[in-house]
């Protein structure tokens, strides 16, 4: 990466660096570019289709999907084309018959002027359109509560058996990216119930807010103590000393900060992430004569 | 090396350089998976205890004859087969009983019944004198029938592994400009040039690469791949660890579909002794060169033979396919260089570099070299896999090799390339097949299938069987194939049932090529197919459903019954033993006739009738 092109988009010249996905230079330069599978900081996934654009690229003009499309030369792209136009609104006039109840959809639908009255509602259709989002969050979060099963027209996300899921923590990072709102979850005073499950909040110990489920903070705290123990043993082997530095302040401060008043005893108390942080940096600010960097902080912290 | 015994008779002449051993007469049981359903094991077996009654050692080299299992014929329907080499002798459809006679006879006059009969009822001995093998060219399927897949002697005797011999002499850039100049095209559906991949991927220094073998097959009915797997597995191998050398990898992968079990096993078998005798391994034919192969089992999704959902398979990921900006053989395989390449593509790599890829461009036609394997079913009266160079007609394969259309009926479509294929009319039958006039026809290449049909096919309800596969055979992960796809099927499904609406013809076609522009991967991408040549050649079919609410073939349930031609009834009561809901009766002398409120518009009383005289009637013109 680093290498600048120009390319043209519907006639405007927009400056991207190589490799950059074309919807993220679009949206920069203010180009609109219809889009639902997409969300920030997650993988592409290049299935909803709406967000097809026309790519020239050395004489030859093709079809793509601009979310997941790398820019690797001085392209061309149109975002309007009639027959981008069509489709897109094809597209759309399909997903209000897969999820009749989606005000999203309907409102994208009626913008367009897509309705395909001869086709018929998916029974028992709802708001989802399909798109899988919420697997990849929930796989990022590294719970893999959720997936997406069977194949085809029967395809739909569900928990497990469609039992309420024994992985899923109530972090509620999928109704979070869903593009349609078809995740809903409850909240009251001492919890959350998402996916059929309720889950209880957990206070900070020192601010007492609620700041997450027990669940979640739970298995955070758990991934993290792994993380640095991991990381603690790896960290001589030539690992580039800032990166190793940030996932080790991460780790220590998502999970062992009470390390510093009682090393051994689990789980730690919780602590919302500013008190968190807040620690971390007293922690390492009085402890600067013993410990000359983080990572020998962190072997320490790790048993060795 | 281990020394081996001898192959018997002629080897095939593909490879030339075959060296003459002592010809001592030979028994080829064809013990493929259609044969073996027929007993063919049991055959084999009789074959061997009653040479022994005779007194004949088959075991030991000698003047006995030896019995060889071998892979498919591929004219499975006459099964099963056994040849006699030297004598060049072919008996069809043969029995445990008939291993008597057989062994009785060799040496003297051939057992007579058990030939093939042409069409003028002549006995036919010579396998090269049947009409079915008569027009074909062998080449990808030049060992097999010939040969005993178990035995690595065999495939060596044949010519096998010279061309690996040859390829370890050779540089990387030699192999590739070998592969180009032959002009072989994927024969896994795409039609991509073949030393094009190898030349990319060899271009990437990255490592490990990998190589991979498709033999996932998921087109019903197809199985030209499971009978080179089943039949000649060294020839895969073969190929794929020349395409291993061209792009410098030394692990590869054969992902074979899991209901493949005799493919599976033989594959397994030969890989086993492939690197017993140091043609694989960690010092290739004392090379140095390294290349081992496993085996992935394919969990029979069609979708997964899709080139991404099945490095994705492969990688234990859900068998989705992915966008190919970038391209497998730059980042395949866990993100590394990959060769993937389809069963048959392979088979033919050893032809190409034994005889020089200008000798492989010269069969075929100039945009598609080679020959490629069909397999051949439907309304035809001979059905089976054949191979014949590119560039045959239709009309050369369907009646000169297929025997034409059963029951003298006229033909009226040939639907090609698989499930996302398409239908191509008798005004096109003597199309010469290859992958650009497939394509220019909207049907395509894919795999190789062929089903022919016939006056009573509806070709609305061909659209809509294709498409309900395909509904339930995509991944699901992209919008215009997977709600295209259902929308679709409602549509045709309302068509055949007579709840077609003026204007839907039209919307299938704005449908089908939204999916075409807009879909992720090449089933969505080519799923309009079936529909769109339906559309194109039968139009006048979907509007007599949609307007007159009429299925002119005869078909489709909702909008047909039949009635028996009083004239034309012999009274021979054909139809009435074919109905399965008894409501056909009659007597001698008298005509038959059916209760039409009970029909259920099944056709079998109108293929059981040899007179025509039973007529399919437009629902609402009886009622
Ligand atoms: C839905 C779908 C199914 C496919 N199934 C197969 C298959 O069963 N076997 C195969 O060799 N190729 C199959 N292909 C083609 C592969 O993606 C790929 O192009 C091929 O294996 C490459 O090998 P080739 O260049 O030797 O043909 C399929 C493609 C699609 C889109
Ligand atoms: S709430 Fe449950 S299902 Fe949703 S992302 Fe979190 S863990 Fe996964
Ligand atoms: S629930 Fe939401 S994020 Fe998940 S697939 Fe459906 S629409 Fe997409
Ligand atoms: S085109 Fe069909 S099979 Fe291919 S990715 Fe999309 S949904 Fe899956
Ligand atoms: S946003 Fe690009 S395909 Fe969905
Ligand atoms: S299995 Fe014997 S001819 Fe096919």
């Amino acid at each position: 990466m680093g290498e600048k092109l120009i390319i043209s988009i519907d006639g405007k010249a927009c400056a991207c660096e190589k490799g950059e996905y074309l919807l993220q230079v679009a949206r920069r330069n203010g180009i609109f570019i219809p889009s639902l599978c997409n969300h920030e900081g997650l993988e592409g996934l290049g299935a909803c289709r709406l967000c097809i654009v026309e790519v020239t690229r050395g004489g030859r003009t093709q079809t793509v999907v601009s979310c997941i499309y790398p820019v690797e030369a001085e392209i061309e792209v149109q975002t309007q084309t009639n027959s981008i136009v069509e489709q897109r609104s094809v597209i759309v006039a399909l997903l209000a018959r897969l999820a009749p109840q989606s005000q999203t959809i309907a409102q994208m639908a009626k913008f367009m002027g897509a309705d395909l009255p001869r086709l018929a509602e998916r029974p028992g259709g709802d708001k989802c359109i399909l798109c899988g989002l919420c697997v990849v969050a929930c796989e990022q979060v590294g719970t893999g509560a959720i997936a997406k099963v069977n194949r085809g027209v029967e395809k739909e996300i569900a928990t497990p058996y469609h039992r309420p899921s024994a992985e899923c923590i109530g972090c509620t990072a999928c109704a979070n990216v869903c593009p349609t709102g078809q995740i809903e979850y409850q909240q009251d005073e001492q919890g959350v119930t998402i996916w059929g499950r309720y889950f209880d909040y957990v206070a900070c110990a020192a601010c007492g807010k609620q700041f997450a489920t027990a669940a979640a903070w739970e298995f955070s705290a758990l991934s993290s103590a792994s993380e640095a123990a991991s990381v603690g043993v790896g960290a001589d082997a030539g690992a580039d000393a800032g990166a190793g530095a940030g996932a080790g302040a991460g780790a220590i401060g998502q999970g062992r900060t009470g390390v510093v008043a009682d090393a051994d005893a689990l789980p730690a108390p919780p602590l919302c992430p500013e008190c968190q942080r807040q620690q971390v940096a007293e922690w390492l600010a009085s402890s600067s004569g013993r410990y000359g960097n983080v990572r020998v902080a962190m072997k320490e912290l790790a048993g060795e | 090396m281990s020394e081996r015994t001898t192959v018997c008779g002629t080897p095939p002449t593909a490879f030339g350089a075959a060296t003459a051993v002592t010809p001592r007469r030979c028994l080829l049981v064809c013990c493929g998976t259609g044969c073996r359903a027929n007993n063919a094991m049991g055959l084999a077996d009789a074959l061997e205890a009653a040479a022994r009654d005779a007194g004949l050692d088959v075991t030991v080299s000698s003047d006995a004859p030896q019995i060889k299992r071998t892979g498919c014929n591929g004219f499975c329907e006459n099964g099963p087969i056994v040849k006699v080499h030297p004598d060049d002798i072919s008996y069809y459809k043969v029995k445990p009983e008939d291993a008597e006679p057989i062994i009785a006879s060799l040496g003297n006059e051939p057992v007579a019944r058990l030939l093939y009969r042409g069409e003028m009822r002549q006995r036919l001995t010579r396998q090269i004198d049947n009409p079915f093998y008569a027009h074909q060219q062998k080449l990808a399927l030049r060992n097999i029938g010939e040969i005993d897949p178990l035995v690595i002697a065999d495939y060596v005797a044949a010519g096998g592994y010279q061309a690996l011999k040859k390829a370890l002499q050779m540089s990387s850039e030699q192999i590739v400009e070998e592969v180009i100049a032959s002009g072989l095209r994927g024969r896994g559906g795409a039609g991509f040039p073949t030393g094009i991949k190898w030349q990319t991927a060899a271009g990437y220094p990255a490592k490990p690469k990998y190589v991979i073998c498709n033999g996932d097959e998921g087109d019903p009915g197809a199985f030209m791949d499971r009978s080179i797997l089943e039949g000649d597995p060294h020839s895969v191998i073969e190929g794929l660890t020349i395409a291993a050398l061209a792009i410098q990898a030394e692990q590869g992968f054969l992902y074979i579909r899991d209901e493949y079990g005799l493919a599976l096993s033989n594959i397994a078998a030969a890989i086993a002794v492939a690197e017993a005798d140091g043609y694989l391994g960690d010092d290739i034919c004392g090379s140095g060169r390294k290349l081992r192969l496993e085996i992935v089992r394919g969990g029979g999704a069609f979708v997964c033979g899709e080139s991404t959902a099945l490095m994705a398979s492969i990688e234990g990921r859900v068998g989705e396919p992915r966008a190919k900006y970038v391209r497998s053989a730059e980042k395949g395989l866990w993100g590394q260089p990959t060769v993937l390449n389809n069963v048959e593509t392979l088979a033919n790599i050893p032809y190409i570099i034994l005889n020089g890829g200008a000798e492989f461009a010269k069969i075929g036609t100039a945009g598609s070299t080679g020959t490629k394997v069909f397999s051949l079913v439907g309304k035809v009266n001979r059905t089976g896999l054949i191979e014949v160079p590119m560039g045959a007609s239709l009309r050369h394969m369907i009646y000169d090799i297929g025997g034409g259309i059963k029951r003298d009926r006229p033909f009226k479509a040939v639907q090609t390339g698989g499930p996302s294929g398409g239908c191509i009319p008798e005004g096109q039958l003597d199309l010469a097949v290859d992958f650009d006039t497939l394509d220019a026809e909207g049907a395509m290449m894919g795999s190789g299938g062929m089903i022919v049909m016939d006056e009573h096919d509806c070709m609305v309800e061909v659209a809509r069987y294709y498409v309900k596969l395909l509904a339930e055979e995509s991944c699901g992960k992209c919008t215009p194939c997977r709600e295209g796809l259902r929308q679709m099927l409602g549509i045709l499904t309302d068509i055949t049932e007579g709840r077609g609406q003026v204007g839907d013809i039209e919307l299938l076609e704005r449908i089908c090529a939204t999916m075409t522009a807009a879909s992720l991967c090449a089933l969505g991408k080519t799923a309009a197919n079936p529909v769109l040549s339906t559309i194109r050649h039968f139009r006048d079919e979907y509007q007599a459903h949609i307007r007159d609410r009429s299925c002119p073939a005869g078909v489709c349930p909702a909008l047909t019954v039949y009635v028996i031609d009083a004239e034309k009834c012999t009274s021979c009561g054909a139809c009435s033993r074919a109905c399965p809901v008894g409501i056909v009766s009659g007597e001698k002398k008298v005509p038959y006739s059916i209760q039409s409120e009970k029909c259920i518009a099944c056709g079998s009383c109108r293929d059981a009738c040899r007179f025509d005289a039973v007529i399919a009637m437009r629902k609402e013109e009886v009622a």
